[in-house]
């Protein structure tokens, strides 16, 4: 089965990798919000999962490589299951270590837009 | 929906109105999901009565809006909590301090007005974040150095007015204290501009921060007193070069000696930020070591000695950061060993990182440790995020309790035993130890601290609210009190700055009640109560 999800997961790579510079302009608009308030966290970045205190490590990204231990990707541009309710209550209600995020920061038509970036590939 | 102390429905569904014709309708937020986004999201009271919930929020656009709403507050006596990125997570958030208080949000007031790095200074509104200031110095190549905290989602307002702090140079790690000239809309609504932009048409208000008379700045940091809308941030010019070294001293005993010479190199301003810490003391982050080695109590100094040399490892090390040009700080390191060498058997030297500044753009992701070049991230919370060690059960956010001591080993074993003591006490694992070591944030001050989690759980939350106090209590009692704290324990720190039957609160309540006499301003924010709520005080 793990091997089956990470067979999965590299296939979805490349299709996000092919499918990055066809992105919507409303996608395209998601992305620019994500790079900018969530991609600090939920980045990609060599080495971003959980390498000891005091190590660089992205924070959502290594909590999710820690909580899925590689049954589902660390990184939420690879995902491919996240629905749009769940981004939308988490990003305002936060969860665990990520807090609140308010209007003013990224407002509900950001939100929308972050959605259909992360959800492009279902 | 949650109402204003002492208001009306129909008084407060007026006011809101009256916002709504100062900002417009999108800028008014007063549904519950809408203000639910105020709430604190590591708050240690979350889902208790007591926790503090605002009752609107309203998000102005620039100085006038936020003059309309302050007459509009006056007028009905709602009581206003301004915020700037509203990222002080652990200190409270977004939240104000008296639940039903409308946030005055003022993360759309974002212009950088200027960087100057002719002079060294930028100037700024309340929601400029870090990374936005970093990204603007960076886009126009200036050459700038920020000193910033580790989250990088807050502002400079915000972080310098909450006595925030950073990790470069002495002066400007202080971010309070390198602050350089306010602009203020007072309780009444009154625009003051200080130091010399008190001169009208003066080009050197991010130069000369006293002007003449009286300097008010301080009375708008930690307090009440009046909404900043723009400040002056000292920036230190981009250095050449960053180096670091690491000296290690052998003996337990050492330790008063080597802060001795630290504190003559960074009070000489030698220096940049020395990090100690102990190579010997190493493993007791590991609780089952640490209450091995206190299961008798704090030991003595034999037998610290003792397990330092059973560990074969220096008891204690420091790590100098070195800024400026590659002749200089090369220099200054090799000074710095002399000294030592000259004061400690057994002192070793040990030259680590060295990099040309600024770091190219493509080496920064793998950087490991950003803040003390200036470079901002969020980094840091993946410490306390869902981490191996709490994978089980990770916290939902986190509240910090710093002791304040005297730069002296006493103080520091002093603090990190009376905190061990408040741990025990209460039936938590010991988070400090004989081998703690201080945190040189300020530079003439030394902090040890313990992170005490928090939950969306009442009952867990409760333990560590009774843990926190305890923790405020102990130190309190060797005559030390704490720098920063999350808004359900501002009363309580507060209560320890009592010299003289508190007269120093007494003397900030005088001011409050002339400067702002409806109370207006972010009631009970760090014990300020304004006279007609101080039966709030906790």
């Amino acid at each position: 089965m793990r091997k089956l999800t990470i067979l999965c997961f590299l296939l979805v790579s490349l299709l996000g990798t092919a499918q990055a510079q066809e992105l919507s302009p409303t996608e395209a608009s998601g992305k620019v919000v994500f790079d900018k308030w969530c991609e600090p966290c939920h980045g990609r970045i060599a080495g971003g999962v959980f390498g000891g205190f005091g190590a660089h490590a992205l924070p959502g990204t290594s909590a999710l490589g820690v909580k899925y231990k590689g049954d589902l990707p660390a990184v939420l541009e690879d995902r491919v299951d996240l629905q749009p309710i769940y981004i939308r209550t988490i990003v305002r209600n936060g969860l665990y270590g990520m807090p609140i995020t308010r209007k003013t920061e990224v407002s509900d038509a950001d939100l929308d837009n972050i959605i259909a970036y992360l959800t492009r590939n279902q | 929906m949650a109402l204003p102390p002492n208001i009306s429905e129909t008084e407060f569904a007026s006011a809101l109105n009256e916002f709504v014709g100062a900002v417009g309708p999108d800028w008014v937020f007063s549904s519950d999901a809408d203000v639910a986004l105020y709430r604190d999201s590591y708050s240690p009271l979350w889902g208790e009565e007591e926790e503090r919930i605002a009752s609107a929020a309203v998000a102005p656009a620039n100085v006038e809006e936020v003059q309309q709403i302050v007459r509009i507050a006056n007028r009905y006596r709602i009581p206003l909590y301004p915020i700037s990125t509203g990222r002080n997570l652990t200190y409270g958030g977004a939240a104000p301090n008296l639940s039903g208080s409308v946030v005055l949000d003022l993360k759309r007031m974002n212009r950088i007005i200027e960087v100057n790095d002719k002079r060294n200074y930028a100037l700024v509104e309340p929601g400029v974040s870090y990374f936005d200031l970093y990204n603007y110095i960076t886009e126009r190549g200036l050459k700038v150095m920020l000193d910033i905290p580790d989250p990088g989602w807050g502002s400079p307002i915000g972080n310098s007015l909450d006595h925030g702090v950073g990790y470069t140079v002495g002066p400007y790690r202080d971010h309070f204290g390198s602050h350089i000239g306010l602009e203020i809309v007072s309780a009444e609504g009154e625009l003051i501009r200080t130091g010399a932009g008190a001169v009208p048409g003066s080009d050197a208000w991010q130069d000369f921060h006293y002007g003449v008379g009286p300097s008010i700045d301080g009375l708008f940091a930690q307090s009440n007193f009046g909404i900043v809308t723009k400040m002056g941030v000292k920036l230190m010019p981009m250095p050449e070069t960053f180096m670091t070294g690491t000296v290690t001293v052998p003996r337990y005993q050492d330790l008063q000696a080597m802060i001795e010479e630290v504190n003559y190199l960074e009070d000489s301003l030698l220096v940049g930020m020395p990090w100690y810490g102990s190579p010997a003391g190493r493993g007791l982050f590991d609780p089952a070591t640490n209450a091995d080695l206190m299961q008798n109590g704090w030991p003595s100094v034999e037998q610290l000695e003792e397990f330092v040399s059973a560990q074969n490892k220096p008891a204690w090390s420091v790590t100098f950061q070195f800024y400026g040009p590659e002749e200089v700080v090369r220099a200054t390191w090799t000074a710095v060993q002399r000294r030592f060498r000259d004061k400690f058997s057994g002192a070793a030297f040990e030259e680590e990182d060295f990099y040309n500044l600024p770091i190219p753009d493509e080496d920064i992701p793998a950087l490991p440790d950003k803040v003390r070049l200036g470079i901002p991230s969020l980094e840091i919370f993946h410490i306390v995020n869902r981490n191996p060690m709490n994978d089980n059960d990770p916290p939902d956010g986190h509240a910090d309790m710093f002791a304040m001591a005297p730069r002296t080993a006493e103080g520091v074993h002093t603090a990190a035993r009376v905190i061990a003591e408040a741990f025990q006490e209460l039936d938590f694992p010991a988070a400090t130890h004989p081998f703690s070591t201080p945190v040189t944030y300020y530079s003439r001050a030394f902090i040890v601290g313990v992170v005490v989690p928090t939950w969306r759980d009442p009952a867990k939350n409760a333990a560590m609210r009774a843990l926190y106090e305890r923790c405020l209590d102990k130190i309190a009692e060797q005559g030390m009190g704490t720098y920063r704290t999350n808004l359900a324990f501002q009363d309580h720190a507060v209560s320890k700055y009592s010299f003289n039957d508190n007269a120093l609160l007494k003397f900030q309540e005088k001011l409050k009640d002339g400067i702002d006499p409806n109370g207006i301003i972010s009631p009970g924010r760090y014990g300020i109560w304004p006279a007609n709520m101080r039966n709030n005080r906790g």
